[in-house]
């Protein structure tokens, strides 16, 4: 058994591509932990990974997902995507859906992803194939995004209007306000990508 | 997925997943259906096969067999979606007429 110590937190696609990679190596999955990967020794290139982002569902329909992957003969590992330790925790997610704006902890919490193992049969391994579909997967990875940027760029506004001054703190929300755009920015392009591509195909 | 519900216009995908359920079918098994069925031009994955059969389900044109405690769960086309299969082969058969017309069948 290796033990890796990494964390991708928001960087699914570098996740998805580590993931990739150590299996082509030889090394497979075993665990996953906060910060923690287990991998065992495998033949090369044996198994395939997608990361799939769950976090706007609720620990309901997150369960039903993972029975239905796992029915179709794939394993599923719950991952995080941030780093708080927490235990009777409850949280609002403005991007969720239904149920999903609320996450708790023990539940859903800490568990917004899923790593997808799937044998390799020679195919791409990809969970959404239909335009509209991939589209559609991305608008809540947009929208939490969405949510963070808009939430520090009001507190800057808020600040400034309340010490009537470009203070250290406004200043900070809006560089945070602006960093959060960039991965915003980045599935709002595939999103429209893919529902131009819709429109004509499939 | 886009279906069109007034026109009666059905994704590719969406009419393949109803014609796999014309027999009880489970979700792996509707993904091995329209692989060789299309012969493998059209792969569908896990994610969007899922969302495909929760909205037939909300829609009522599938429904799950209920075996009671078989893990692979099972799907079957209802009446619903069979009419909405008929309709769809209707709509096919017009739209190719049209093209054969103008095209004068050298397809």
């Amino acid at each position: 058994m290796k033990k890796y110590c990494r964390f991708f937190g928001c960087f699914l696609d570098a996740q998805e591509n580590w993931l990739n990679k150590m299996a082509q190596k030889g090394y497979r999955l075993i665990r996953t932990g906060k910060m923690t990967y287990d991998f065992e020794k495998c033949k090369p290139g044996e198994y395939q990974y997608a990361i799939e982002f769950v976090a706007q569902q609720s620990f309901k329909s997150e369960k039903e997902y993972r029975t239905f992957l796992e029915a179709l003969g794939y394993k599923v590992f719950y991952k995080n995507i941030n780093l708080n330790f927490s235990i009777g925790k409850i949280k609002w997610r403005p991007y969720g859906r239904g149920m999903g704006q609320i996450s708790t902890s023990p539940g859903s919490y800490n568990k917004e992803l899923f790593i997808v193992e799937k044998k390799n049969d020679g195919k791409p391994f990809n969970l959404h194939t239909m335009n509209c579909d991939k589209a559609n997967y991305y608008k809540p990875l947009r929208n939490a995004w969405l949510t963070i940027a808009a939430i520090s760029l009001a507190f800057a506004v808020w600040f400034y209007i309340d010490t009537n001054s470009i203070s250290k703190e406004v200043i900070t929300l809006i560089i945070l306000s602006l960093l959060c755009s960039i991965p915003m920015l980045k599935y709002q392009k595939r999103i429209s990508y893919f529902s131009v591509q819709s429109n004509t195909e499939e | 997925m886009r279906d069109s519900v007034k026109g009666g216009a059905l994704t590719e995908v969406t009419f393949f997943i109803l014609l796999s359920l014309y027999t009880p079918n489970h979700g792996y098994g509707i993904m091995k259906f329209i692989e060789e069925k299309t012969q493998g031009r059209l792969v569908l994955g896990a994610g969007s096969l899922y969302g495909a059969i929760n909205t037939l389900q909300e829609r009522s044109w599938i429904t799950p067999l209920d075996d009671g405690k078989g893990r692979k769960k099972e799907y079957v086309i209802t009446k619903t979606g069979k009419e909405m299969a008929d309709i769809e082969i209707k709509r096919l058969k017009n739209l190719i007429s049209i093209a054969e017309e103008i095209m004068g069948g050298q397809v």
